[in-house]
């Protein structure tokens, strides 16, 4: 019984916090895509679809107020293209979030290399884990390996996952379905509003 | 049986990754499934959420309960508490357990009629063993068409050695019953021992380390089991699967909300005037993107959907969002395509209907219908990924 106290207890304030996320996704949302539609008029369905979802994710990173990491990353690869500049600057607000930007690139490079030479040596070890397999070792074996794969699946998938060991990216892939479910909430209920209206 | 233990102390000694959690689960899916697939457990808890939800503190609750037997007895006890459904478990959990002793006793007595007709055959040619192998093979196969790979080499191990007389034969298959079930019955209890032994000696400050490592993922998955829908998996695998599907399905609908209609009407509504024009001007050009009207590479299209339908919902979205098409409700298409008034809107309209039919399917279930824009223009919605 305690335990599904506790059960409602967390959903409660998760839903108080997604509230607020809503509401900070909207505001931000819009304002990015008023700059979108600002600066160019005919767009066709890609382009618009694009600047849509672009507007939409650096929004939502940006009211995370970059408390985790794959909002930075999603905030850092927006930087790098140069239109995408204005967009990020009014949307986040002119602070120093662009320099963590910067910086997040450049550990990128060095966690690069590094997996460079992880990979060399990688080898090697797998060499020395295929010995001590025997047939009653195998399953396990083969779960690890599954659950690595899977593992390296998720880094793929969420933003900057790549950059973070296994454990971040489960905390990290946590926060992100939250907030992807915000988004597609907010959106659904958008496109819902619209249709009524018209 | 001496596999299993030595499987066990493997499980156990595995320090580096992942966590008792796997080793546990690996351990219960064997003993509890031991004659059915683990879907056994998927199934009694894939019908309810709150099943789900209720049973979601446990398989990871690693502080609170130390050994195999208590992990055992809780998860049947959890089982319970679901209710109906959870009262399926138990039973089958229960019965899983009796089955190694009862298909032997039933392999008995199912072989006893053998023996009598096979008697003859015995006592004329005392060399010939064809007649015990296919007494052996016989109650192998009963027994290995049900079990895990380890009772399999149970069976295997004492019918190496047949005895000449049909009373020896006899007594094999006894001892081969009654060692197969003692296998069931003894292996919880010889490897519990084993584990107090290792968790005894877990005092170095490296283990520890580890452990406290892999509580913290456990909690991790634990929390995210109660944010993924269809999150009754035991299993770190097959957690991260559902966890991979789900973010990729969000992230689907993400796209598909942001193609449709929405970003115009809502710069319409925001900030009228110029962008409501470019809204405009944008969404006229939507239907006219592509178009293919080939009624062959459609019927090849639906049956590969059909195909990815069966085996995973997600990657038949993503197919079609590929090809650039979607699914959608029969009644929807028909409407649309009687709709000749407005063949934009009613183009624009279908992300809309669709993503409000497949909501209240469950909200989070990956069942969205996109649509087929199956009109009569035979215009498709492109998406260039």
């Amino acid at each position: 019984m305690n335990l599904c106290q506790q059960n409602a207890n967390s959903k409660e304030a998760k839903m108080h916090n997604s509230c607020q996320l809503e509401k900070e996704f909207i505001n931000k949302w819009v304002q990015g895509l008023q700059i979108c539609n600002s600066s160019s008029k005919k767009m066709n369905l890609l382009e618009r679809k694009k600047k849509i979802k672009l507007s939409a994710d650096i929004a939502i990173a940006s009211a995370k107020n970059l408390t985790t990491s794959w909002s930075k990353a999603i905030i850092s690869e927006a930087t790098k293209d140069e239109q995408n500049m204005t967009l990020v600057k009014n949307v986040c607000g002119p602070e120093s979030k662009f320099m963590y930007a910067h910086q997040k690139v450049t550990s990128h490079k060095r966690t690069t290399s590094k997996k460079i030479l992880k990979k060399c040596y990688g080898v090697h070890r797998k060499m020395k884990k295929m010995e001590p397999c025997r047939g009653s070792n195998l399953a396990t074996c083969i779960a690890k390996r599954l659950v690595k794969k899977r593992t390296q699946v998720l880094k793929r998938l969420v933003p900057g996952g790549e950059l973070m060991d296994e454990y971040s990216v489960i905390k990290e892939a946590l926060d992100y379905i939250l907030s992807l479910k915000v988004q597609v909430d907010v959106m659904k209920n958008l496109v819902n509003v619209t249709t009524s209206l018209s | 049986m001496q596999e299993s233990q030595m499987s066990l102390q493997d499980l156990q000694n595995n320090t580096d990754s992942f966590d008792p959690t796997v080793t546990n689960d690996d351990f219960l899916d064997q003993m509890l499934s031991g004659l059915q697939t683990t879907v056994s457990w998927s199934d009694v808890s894939g019908g309810d959420g709150d099943g789900g939800q209720n049973k979601s503190t446990l398989p990871w609750d690693v502080d609170h309960f130390d050994d195999q037997s208590a992990i055992l007895s809780s998860k049947l006890r959890q089982h319970q508490i679901t209710g109906s459904a959870g009262g399926r478990a138990p039973a089958s959990a229960l019965k899983s357990l009796q089955l190694p002793r009862g298909l032997g006793s039933t392999g008995e007595s199912g072989l006893f009629p053998n023996d009598n007709i096979d008697d003859s055959n015995f006592k004329s040619p005392m060399g010939d063993n064809s007649s015990i192998q296919n007494l052996f093979h016989g109650f192998t196969g009963s027994l290995t068409s049900n079990q895990t790979p380890q009772f399999r080499h149970l069976p295997a191990q004492t019918f190496g050695s047949p005895g000449a007389a049909a009373a020896a034969v006899m007594n094999q298959v006894q001892a081969a019953s009654v060692s197969a079930g003692g296998g069931g019955g003894g292996a919880p209890s010889q490897p519990r021992q084993r584990v107090r032994a290792r968790r005894g000696q877990a005092t170095d400050p490296h283990s520890i380390a580890e452990r406290l490592r892999r509580e913290r993922i456990a909690e991790r998955m634990k929390a995210l089991q109660e944010l993924v829908p269809n999150a009754n998996k035991t299993d770190k695998a097959s957690m991260l699967d559902e966890i991979i599907d789900y973010v990729k399905f969000l992230q689907l609908q993400v796209k598909v909300l942001s193609m449709s209609r929405l970003g115009g009407a809502a710069a319409g509504a925001i900030a009228p005037g110029g962008a409501e024009g470019g809204g405009r001007t944008g969404r006229s050009s939507n239907g006219t993107v592509s178009s293919s009207n080939n009624n062959d590479t459609m019927m090849v299209t639906e049956n590969q959907v059909v195909k990815l339908m069966e085996e995973d919902m997600g990657s038949a979205m993503q197919y079609l969002q590929g090809k650039g098409l979607c699914l959608m409700p029969i009644s929807l298409a028909t409407a649309i395509s009687t709709a000749t008034c407005h063949p934009s809107s009613s183009r624009n309209n279908h992300p809309l209907g669709s993503a409000g039919g497949g909501e209240g399917g469950g909200p989070s279930s990956p069942n969205m219908s996109v649509l087929t824009v199956q009109s009569a223009n035979g215009v498709s919605v492109k998406d260039s990924p």
